[in-house]
């Protein structure tokens, strides 16, 4: 017969092989039963359980990470008032696939809420299965236009990019009004970047500043040599950047070491100390219109970076942990006066689950809360509508290596 | 509450596995499959979403879209994918092993790139909200696992007759093959074409069930899942990419509670895989083994004493 | 369109890591006739040592967090350290990955497979321990050279000039040590027809392990190359120029050392090419270049025809 070869012919056992087939089939079918089938904690007692669907592994691992940490301060700000709570966190990853099974796993664990996905991008895949499952579920970083209109339990804490965007444009003509050109990238690979990159667009444009040069890169690029130089050549006064904090990082290095003078502003993605360490020095002047600053001085937000800072060391946190402790702040308080409301003796948990989810997707839409991103409340579509905005210039510290995210005077929103 | 999705997931995962086996089986290492996955997902997006008649529009959550209109998509994508992959074969075939193989790796990423700077697929934004012909998983389980059986049922035919024959032949030795008489260029395009189909029927499924779609949906990573079903499974039937599809789509979801560690464990499962079973799974003595454990009243009734002697060497 | 030196120059530089990371690719092929799939995955691992040498420490995210080395080394210290490392990484893929298959005399498809796998374990083992936030070396690391230059208009980052010189003088050395020392030949023959090299007293096995390490020690520089001019975006940042650098690899010619360099700059210059407006087809078209040449000359530039006896 000679080696172990895979060309070689087969054999042919047809019975045998269905016979082969059926079992495994037969073997799939249980196993697949078998890993979602879990309590069904429907009523009784016992804490709510609530979801939570983020990227921790894949590109947007850096995301994942700082939402998780937002997640779990609140988690833990939040005990004991109100009803009890019980938080699970699963692996959404990078891309739609792994966060549709995060999702499906959380809602056969019953879950009460999600907050999830991490990306823009999956939300458009994975947020139809929880509004069909009427569970709500809100975003915590989801940017794109369009994710409230998926579905009547869609919502967000997270500005969207038509609202956050435009500021930075405003405060860069503001900061240098002889700004005459501009030139935009953006990561045509991703549903965020694309989103965000069109509203730059046309903000340029309504101010009469048509892009010289519309560049599409690749959220996965580092090498922006030969883009950039073409660029360049046509001589802009502003560049505008849409990314995530590895290739926008990269990009604002490589700008600055190839001579880019003039002035550069970066868009949510980039909203992130994780900047710090690519760029470097020559993170310094970057714009951001921010929807999270950890200057401000509201009473939540002191208690919010002091547990943060306590946790992780002396650093100060980032928006993307903010506005996942947010999410988690909306679902606790709204249950806490969801459980007020029931008349003495009842519990939420024992409500029929589907109930109780429909009462608190109710509830929430019509909350006003004090959350480290300021105050908030939702559009009946579940659009955040967020009172305060900031525009922050990143300062580096002098060994190039930390910096801070500093606050230019505040924009308040018209 | 029996969740089906995993068992969707696991079945396409078999459906793409039997894919990139059908080149295989005629000896060509061929990764097309996420690309023409892609072509089908993305026309079945583009036309469940634009096209009225199709009834997508029928209700605020997209359900309840007709099953005919599904066999449809199905039916256009099956004959788009075809007459791509007959013409590309026409021309990419002519090459042989590694070079066959990054061949149509760079046609995927071509497809892929080009995919995501056209607006009418919608960029990297994709297309969502897309139509569901079934309420629940449990239907796309069911109409998934029919479409498996029937690309099983096809595949097993193949083998035993005269077209399934001749890429046996080719796959053993294509310089005598073509000594005596195959049509190598022929079935060599037969089997691509085939290939082609199934994964572009695929991806209309994987396009509804998933409900969005993307230019990320098919691509290298998926290049490589797939080929890894094949070669775990078992490469030399039919029935090897399906355990193997089954299996491998499964593991990470079952690794979950493992955690982190997840996605390590599955590279240990392909490290070790194949020194383990070089053949993969199944192979066609392990099916002459089963055929020879039955009881005998069972091996009679099932007509298998031909497997046993195929499998222990007799004529 | 820039101008023609520019482009030039931006073509050579990107296409100097493509053949540098090539190159690691085309020596295990010439020994083994696989093609390694770890190999992207001991790049990235280069990096992140090249990284720690230089004292940097390890972010917040990892089980490692907050790590970092007692020294700082220089950085003409730390790259070829880091390749060392790197070299001993791709020997214990070769044990785990290669050389179970080889004694069942497996054929390529399975190599493929299990170095994959190792590829995979690499990867999240770094993310697992190092975390996913992305990492520079210092910009200060080559000391008070100036950030760009500028050749006759054309501007080029002075980090892709240390690039440039670094992979020629190492193309320079891997070529004289092939051509010129007992064991370079050695592995030549091994390549050629591993059976008469064993007759003729050459260990295969030897050769192989010799074969993986320098494309480890290669792996391993071009990724602290690449992340000094760059920056590691994260544990996945390899992929990318694995993939890259594989069609450049069948560009060249497969098991040509001077063909994985030429290709690789014909690629960067192929790519530089491409006009701004449309930068977002580079890929595309790197690609389509690559079929091209696939079908009009399928054993690459220089490579040796497959011929395949009867």
């Amino acid at each position: 017969m000679g080696q172990a070869s895979i060309f070689q012919a087969p054999h042919r056992s047809p019975r045998a092989a269905s016979l082969l087939l059926s079992a495994s089939l037969l073997a799939s079918s249980l196993v697949a039963c078998g890993n979602s089938a879990r309590d069904d904690r429907a009523g009784g007692t016992g804490p709510l359980p609530i979801g939570a669907a983020i990227a921790l592994t894949g590109n947007a691992s850096v995301i994942g990470q700082d939402q998780r940490i937002g997640l779990e301060l609140a988690r833990d700000h939040f005990q004991g008032n109100g009803p009890a709570l019980e938080l699970t966190i699963e692996d959404g990853g990078s891309d739609e696939g792994t966060a549709t099974n995060a999702f499906r796993s959380l809602i056969s664990a019953d879950v009460v809420a999600l907050i999830g996905p991490s990306l823009s991008q999956q939300a458009f895949a994975v947020d139809p299965i929880a509004d069909r499952a009427g569970i709500p579920v809100i975003g915590p970083s989801n940017t794109a236009t369009g994710i409230p209109e998926i579905g009547p339990f869609v919502s967000r804490v997270s500005a969207p990019v038509a609202q956050v965007a435009p500021l930075s444009i405003a405060a860069a003509l503001r900061l240098n009004p002889k700004i005459r050109s501009a030139a935009v990238f953006y990561a045509q690979d991703d549903a965020y970047s694309t989103s965000e990159s069109k509203i730059f667009q046309q903000a340029l444009i309504d101010r009469n500043l048509k892009p010289v040069a519309v560049i599409r890169t690749s959220v996965s690029d580092t090498d922006f040599q030969s883009q950039i130089t073409e660029t360049l050549r046509r001589n802009p006064d502003l560049i505008v950047i849409s990314g995530l904090p590895s290739d926008g990082g990269n990009l604002v290095r490589q700008l600055r070491e190839l001579g880019f003078k003039g002035t550069l502003v970066a868009g949510n993605g980039m909203n992130s100390p994780n900047i710090y360490s690519i760029c470097q020095r020559f993170c310094d002047g970057l714009l951001i219109a921010q929807a999270y600053s950890p200057e401000s001085t509201t009473p939540i937000n002191r208690a919010f970076v002091a547990a943060y800072t306590k946790a992780r060391g002396g650093a100060v946190p980032p928006q993307f942990s903010a506005q996942a402790f947010a999410a988690y702040q909306v679902i606790a308080e709204t249950l806490s006066s969801l459980q007020v409301s029931l008349p003495a003796g009842a519990t939420l948990a024992a409500l029929p689950r589907a109930e109780l989810r429909r009462r608190l997707n109710t509830a929430l839409l019509k909350g006003r809360y004090q959350t480290p991103l300021g105050e908030i409340r939702f559009t009946p579509e579940g659009e955040v509508i967020q009172k305060q905005f900031y525009v922050a210039q990143v300062r580096m510290n002098p060994d190039g290596r930390s910096g801070r995210f500093q606050l230019l005077p505040t924009v308040p929103t018209p | 509450m029996i969740d089906s999705t995993l068992l969707v997931q696991m079945l396409l995962g078999a459906l793409l596995g039997l894919s990139v086996y059908l080149p295989l089986a005629c000896g060509q290492l061929s990764l097309a499959t996420p690309g023409f996955y892609a072509i089908g997902g993305t026309l079945a997006a583009l036309l469940s979403t634009r096209v009225r008649a199709l009834g997508g529009g029928e209700s605020a959550s997209g359900s309840g879209y007709p099953i005919t209109s599904l066999l449809l998509e199905m039916l256009l994508a099956a004959v788009l994918c075809g007459v791509l992959a007959n013409g590309i074969g026409a021309v990419v075939l002519r090459l042989r092993g590694i070079y066959l193989t990054i061949a149509t790796i760079a046609l995927v990423e071509i497809l892929r790139v080009v995919s995501l700077n056209l607006t009418i697929t919608g960029g990297a934004v994709g297309i969502f909200a897309i139509p569901q012909p079934f309420d629940q998983p449990a239907g796309y389980a069911l109409f998934t696992l029919g479409l498996l059986l029937l690309v099983c049922w096809l595949c097993q035919r193949l083998a035993v007759t005269r077209p399934g024959l001749a890429m046996a032949a080719i796959r053993d030795d294509e310089i005598a093959a073509a000594s005596s008489g195959i049509a190598i260029e022929r079935w060599k395009r037969l089997a691509f074409v085939l290939s082609a189909l199934v994964a572009g029927v695929c991806g209309v499924v994987a396009a509804h069930f998933l409900n969005a779609w993307n230019p990320r949906m098919g691509n290298f990573d998926a290049s490589i899942t797939t080929l890894a079903f094949v070669v775990f499974g078992g490469s030399r039937t039919w029935i090897g990419p399906v355990v193997g599809g089954l299996a491998l789509t499964a593991l990470p979801e079952l690794l979950r509670p493992v955690g982190d560690l997840r996605l390590i464990v599955f590279g240990l499962v392909i490290l070790l895989g194949p020194s383990l079973f070089p053949q993969g799974l199944i192979t066609p003595e392990l099916l002459a083994n089963v055929a020879r454990r039955l009881p005998l009243p069972l091996q009679q009734s099932l007509r298998l004493e031909k497997v046993r002697a195929q499998g222990e060497g007799k004529p | 369109m820039d101008t023609l030196l520019q482009i030039l120059i931006n073509g050579i530089s990107t296409g100097a890591v493509y053949g540098l990371v090539a190159l690691g690719y085309t020596l295990v092929f010439s020994v083994l006739g696989v093609i390694n799939f770890a190999h992207g995955a001991v790049f990235t691992l280069g990096a992140y040592l090249t990284y720690l040498l230089l004292g940097g420490a390890v972010g917040a995210n990892g089980l490692l967090a907050g790590l970092h080395l007692p020294f700082a080394l220089p950085f003409w210290a730390a790259l070829p350290i880091a390749g060392l490392l790197t070299a001993l990484v791709s020997l214990g893929v070769e044990a785990s990955a290669f050389r179970p298959l080889r004694r069942q005399q497996a054929e390529p498809l399975l190599y493929l497979i299990t170095s994959l796998g190792a590829g995979v374990i690499l990867v999240n083992l770094l993310q697992i321990l190092l975390g996913a936030e992305g990492y520079s070396l210092p910009t200060t690391a080559l000391g008070s050279l100036p950030t760009t230059l500028s050749l006759a208009g054309a501007q080029l980052r002075t980090v892709q000039l240390v690039l440039l010189l670094v992979a020629a003088v190492v193309l320079a050395v891997l070529s004289v040590w092939l051509e010129g020392s007992r064991s370079g030949k050695a592995l030549q023959a091994v390549s050629e027809d591993p059976t008469t090299a064993r007759l003729l007293g050459i260990d295969s096995d030897a050769m192989i392990r010799l074969g993986f390490a320098v494309s480890g020690f290669l792996a391993g520089i071009a990724g602290g190359l690449v992340s000094l001019s760059l920056s590691i975006s994260g544990p996945y940042f390899g992929i990318s120029y694995g993939l890259k650098a594989l069609g450049v690899l069948v560009l060249g010619g497969l098991g040509s050392v001077p063909g994985a360099v030429l290709a690789g700059l014909i690629v960067g210059c192929a790519e530089a090419l491409v006009p701004a407006e449309w930068s977002g087809y580079r890929d595309a078209i790197a690609y389509a270049f690559l079929f091209g040449v696939l079908l009009l000359r399928p054993q690459g530039l220089l490579g040796r025809p497959q011929i395949s006896k009867v």
